[in-house]
């Protein structure tokens, strides 16, 4: 039942920060918000202090795949907590900026590389709208991320590199001006009453421009008669009545151009790939307010030079810095700053407005007035953040980095490969504790004890407890994978060394169960991934490698199985499909394309066939019917909304009759054991990163556990003097036995019910309140289960630093 | 570290800085050549290359079910004959044809030359003096280059799923002459090397709706010499890339850390 249960993470980050190279930069117009999206796809929340930019990082947001290019805010409301984010995966989603939550997320063919918000006439909030990798112009709601209309091109219709929306100080209605990576410039007005029915909206207007790939395309807000095209190699000031060319800017040696904006009628700032910006003042002919404005180019007036922004160290960057020109208002005052967000983590800004003026032959470099990186707000820390395994560091060497871990449920143990191959096997409960809480504890040496399995020769890269995963495998074992490209099989409680399978060309990557419906050779046997792009099956108990899967040209992104076919399927990041046969490590075929995407779907089909096999077992008016799972895979894929509708409805049915039977098909609740107070899980957001750690602490498995354990330690006689033997005792004493699973459940009810009852009022809430005044005051956890989420509070208070460091 | 370690790390840091002086800039070279090659393939004005090309293709089904004869100019189909069985009814053809007013765009083409014109612009983007001195730098430029060829080659692969409605309402669709009755429509598009036309009928059983297709394709020569290309230049770049992570794992190996390198600066 996930989800009912309220459970609390905690995140040890360790003492490095996570990397975080920034692609995307947003600043909230009352300045109190900061936000960065990196390459990884995490989204970084910064805490902003309005009156000295002052910045803390508060929140790490986790879910999209690829790199962040896009953040837009999602409403007008000044303290509105609502951002939305786009990735180059083609997902979007709306997130509360207060608690972090995912509000809703899409998954779109279509891929943004841009997004402007803005407020349309006849509309009460926000419209995105979206250019990219498509031909047309999509315009979103921010908050339910459906596509509300889109705009199309009749004339040279192509991808839009780059729009602007505004409305003439004259009209009453919205212009988008749009170029297209073809150089057509084109306008198009909106009414207000566009929507998805409507036939296509095409271009009132349009022109064919000599202006390839434009990068940006920005409309002065101080007359609306002049825009500033900027492509690579240079930037170009246009007439907007008749789009011809003005004057031209070339991008200087060695750099080139990423975007720009008007700073006035006659001052351009435009800010380049090295990550500086640089302000222009443009000759007569490129003022609208001047007389020679239009009028040819006149020698000895060019566009001047008159500021830079940059960086006072210039440190080499490995990719363009994500860079944005924001215009902010605190206390009536509007602020004009420029943001950059580089590959380091570095997060700067710059006042444009004390770099406005031009100062006459002078040309004055400005440094930023605030620069700051999650490596520095680390640094700030002192003590610094914990790590799980802090008591083996020792401050006068060198840290291991953790490299990768797993937890053991049900010896409560926690298994942390690091840097230098060594193993550290160490009591879960024990390492947290002395991280976490004040004592005694904290002042004994070599507390808690722990195993040191070594055999690696470098780091470790990954671990896996098979026996986890599927009892068949023996208990004491342990698998382990290394850059030493082997795979090392440890007895766990012995701590020996049993075999090092030294099969692969490059390091290991990960390690995976095969499903327990194989041959019995291969349920014997692990998977393990290399770099080298090879893929083996080693059989544990015969220590040797049973297949050799080694012909893949692409690394490897997918394994799925089809166990009755006795094939493993490999899916590879070009998109091709190998399929081995497991038992003889024969090649069966490659397949490419649309085959190959049906293959490794057909492959989840299986498995749900199992699973609606199970299912449809308990409903034996349903037997006639293939399975539903199968028919609502199908339904998805083909995006057949009643053929869905159909499975659902039958699904639902046949769970229901299999509610009643007492057989526990694989959808039934997992035994009450299984529900550990406490799950450690490793996290990093870089492969190259050390990793962190996230405590998910289940609030109600530990009341359960500590009531328990309470009550069964106490003697009659105690429990009498404390007056606990009346009716009351003997209700608690019975819904506390643990060996009844029916008490047990009653509980878990019981607390589920009540934070239904909460996280329903939420969302009516919520609901009402699109524009979330209410969301600032909600309080108290969450429950983040799906939405792997972690925020890191500020730990500058010292004694009670360690017991704070979440939520 | 022992002196062998020693050595051997020496040896690794030399052939690092190797790769980043001279095999980055030769791989890269060698790419923009096989990509330049590939976009000249394309019969759409793409780098340099100015030519609408036109071919004439025909597209039969095995049992006479239908029939259609193409011209495709550029990435459009500027005039088709077609005609096809209509099931409902015994022996009724249905005839409707493009002309070069309402062309019937290929959106894939347009997209995968864009993409990779963009794979192109990230080449060219880095100058051929230019020194390395990082593998995240190299890494970052290979990371957007296989992102692009890849997008590139899913547009001409992977044809994106459209819903029968959002067909039927589309413009290429109402660009026919003469328009076709609303419970049937027609569908171009582009599976890997091949061209495919696709004729769907709707009908209703018992009130559900029921859709059958009967489709025909042929081969576009130019499709096969492109997609080739492509491949190649994305194993290309994936062996690039395992070529530098190979050195990832000495983090501390940066070009002119060294005295020696900083010649080449």
């Amino acid at each position: 039942m996930p989800g009912t249960n309220l459970i609390v993470p905690v995140v040890l980050w360790g003492k490095h920060a996570p990397s975080h190279c920034v692609s995307s930069v947003y600043l909230s117009r009352d300045q109190k918000t900061l936000v960065t999206g990196c390459y990884d796809g995490q989204i970084c929340i910064w805490q902003v202090n309005p009156d000295t930019l002052k910045m803390t990082p508060r929140c790490l947001l986790v879910g999209h795949t690829a790199p962040v290019t896009c953040l837009s805010r999602a409403s007008i409301i000044q303290d509105n907590n609502y951002i939305v984010s786009s990735s180059e995966a083609g997902e979007m989603c709306t997130w509360d900026l207060v608690d972090g939550k995912c509000r809703e997320s899409v998954k779109l063919t279509q891929v943004h590389t841009n997004i402007q918000a803005y407020h349309m006439c006849n509309s009460e909030d926000l419209r995105l709208f979206c250019n990219g990798y498509y031909a047309e112009i999509l315009i979103m709601d921010p908050f339910s991320l459906e596509i509300l209309f889109c705009l199309s091109s009749k004339m040279n219709p192509d991808w839009i590199s780059a729009l602007h929306v505004l409305r003439p100080s004259s009209r009453k209605d919205d212009v988008v001006l749009a170029i297209s990576i073809t150089g057509t410039v084109k306008v198009w007005s909106l009414l207000g009453h566009e929507n998805k029915q409507s036939e296509p909206i095409y271009e009132n207007e349009s022109k064919q421009i000599r202006c390839l790939n434009a990068l940006s395309l920005n409309c002065c807000a101080y007359n609306q008669r002049t825009v500033l095209v900027v492509c690579a190699k240079y930037c170009q000031i246009y007439d907007a009545g008749d789009f011809s060319v003005l004057c031209s800017i070339q991008a200087p040696s060695g750099e080139r151009w990423m975007s720009g904006d008007f700073l006035a009628t006659d001052r351009v700032l435009v800010w380049s790939t090295e990550g500086k910006g640089y302000l222009y003042k443009l000759p007569a002919n490129s003022v609208p307010d001047h007389k020679g404005f239009h009028g040819p180019t006149v020698e000895h007036d060019s566009p001047v030079l008159f500021g830079i922004l940059a960086h006072p160290d210039n440190k080499l960057l490995s990719c363009p810095p994500a860079m944005r020109f924001v215009t902010t208002s605190v206390g009536g005052k509007q602020r004009r700053l420029l943001l950059r967000g580089d590959s380091h983590g570095v997060v700067s800004v710059w006042s444009v407005d004390d770099a406005a003026t031009p100062v006459p032959n002078q040309l004055p470099s400005h440094a930023p007035i605030v620069m700051t990186s999650l490596d520095m707000a680390w640094a700030e820390m002192n003590p610094s953040p914990v790590g799980i395994l802090d008591q083996l560091s020792h401050t006068d060497e060198q840290e291991i980095k953790l490299t990768a871990s797993i937890y053991l449920l049900a010896a409560n143990r926690l298994v942390v490969g690091r840097e230098d191959g060594s193993i550290v096997i160490v009591n879960a409960t024990h390492t947290v504790q002395l991280q976490l809480l004040h004592g005694g504890h904290q002042q004994l040496d070599d507390w808690p004890p722990h195993q040191l399995l070594l055999g690696h020769n470098g780091r470790v890269n990954c671990l896996l407890y098979p026996h986890h995963v599927h009892p068949r495998y023996d208990r004491s074992h342990l698998v382990s994978g290394g850059i030493d490209f082997a795979v090392c099989l440890w007895d766990l409680f012995s701590g020996a060394l049993l075999h090092r399978f030294c099969v692969h060309a490059g390091e290991i990557t990960q390690l995976i169960v095969p499903p327990h419906n194989c041959s019995t050779r291969i349920q014997k046997c692990i998977c393990s991934v290399a770099s080298d792009h090879s893929v083996t099956l080693l059989s544990l108990t015969e220590r040797k490698c049973v297949t050799l899967a080694s012909r893949h040209l692409f690394p490897v992104v997918s394994i799925k199985w089809r166990p009755a076919d006795d094939f493993m399927v490999v899916g590879c990041s070009d998109g091709t499909v190998y399929v081995w046969q497991m038992e003889t490590g024969h090649l069966d075929r490659v397949l490419h394309g649309m085959i190959a995407e049906e293959v490794l779907s057909a492959c989840d089909e299986t498995v749900a066939d199992e699973l609606g096999g199970a299912l449809a077992a308990g409903a034996g008016d349903l037997q006639g019917l293939a399975n539903p799972a199968v028919h609502f895979f199908r339904g998805l894929r083909h995006r057949n909304l009643t053929a869905m509708r159909a499975a659902t409805a039958r699904g639902l049915a046949a769970l229901a009759g299999a509610g009643g039977a007492a057989g526990a098909g694989p959808l039934a609740e997992p035994p009450r054991a299984r529900r550990a107070p406490l799950t450690v899980q490793g996290f990093r957001s870089n492969p190259t990163d050390p990793e962190s750690h996230i405590l998910f602490f289940d609030i109600e498995g530990l009341i359960v556990e500590l009531l328990s354990e309470e009550y069964s330690a106490m003697s009659p006689a105690s429990l009498e003097a404390a007056g606990l033997i009346t009716s009351e005792y003997m209700k608690v004493a019975a819904l506390t036995q643990s060996a009844s699973p029916d008490a047990a459940k009653r509980i878990s009810d019981f607390f589920g019910r009540v934070k239904d009852k909460a996280g329903d009022m939420e969302r009516i809430l919520k609901e009402k309140d699109k524009h979330g005044i209410l969301a600032k005051m909600k309080e108290g956890a969450e429950t983040m289960q799906t939405k792997l989420q972690a925020k890191a509070e500020q730990l500058k208070g010292n004694v009670e630093h360690k017991g704070k460091c979440l939520v | 570290m022992n002196d062998n370690e020693k050595e051997e790390a020496a040896n690794l840091k030399e052939e690092f800085e190797w790769v980043l002086r001279e095999e980055v800039h030769a791989i890269l070279h060698q790419l923009h050549s096989v990509l330049v090659e590939c976009a000249h393939r394309f019969p759409v004005p793409l780098y340099g290359n100015e030519g609408q090309k036109q071919d004439k293709f025909i597209l039969t089904s095995q049992p006479e079910q239908l029939k259609c004869i193409v011209t495709l100019t550029g990435d459009s189909i500027t005039h088709a004959d077609i005609s096809f069985k209509v099931l409902r009814q015994m022996h009724s053809i249905c005839r409707t044809s493009i002309n070069q007013d309402g062309p019937w765009k290929l959106q894939q083409i347009q997209d995968a030359a864009n993409h990779l014109q963009q794979a192109i612009g990230y080449i060219d983007n880095v100058d051929k003096h230019y020194v390395f001195r990082s593998s995240e730098e190299v890494l970052h430029i290979i990371q957007c280059l296989l992102g692009s060829l890849q997008r590139a080659r899913t547009a001409l692969v992977l044809p994106k799923k459209k819903a029968i409605d959002e067909l039927m309402k589309s413009r290429n669709m109402k660009a026919l002459s003469p328009n076709l009755p609303e419970d049937l429509a027609i569908s171009f598009y582009i599976q890997s090397h091949k061209l495919i036309f696709v004729a769907y009928q709707l009908s209703s059983v018992h009130g559900t709706m029921r859709i059958d297709s009967c489709q025909a394709d042929c081969a576009v020569p130019w499709l096969s010499d492109v997609l080739f290309m492509l491949t190649a230049a994305l194993h290309m770049c994936q062996q690039l890339k395992d070529k530098l992570c190979v050195f990832s794992q000495y983090k501390d190996f940066t070009v002119g850390s060294r005295s020696a390198s900083m010649v080449f600066n």
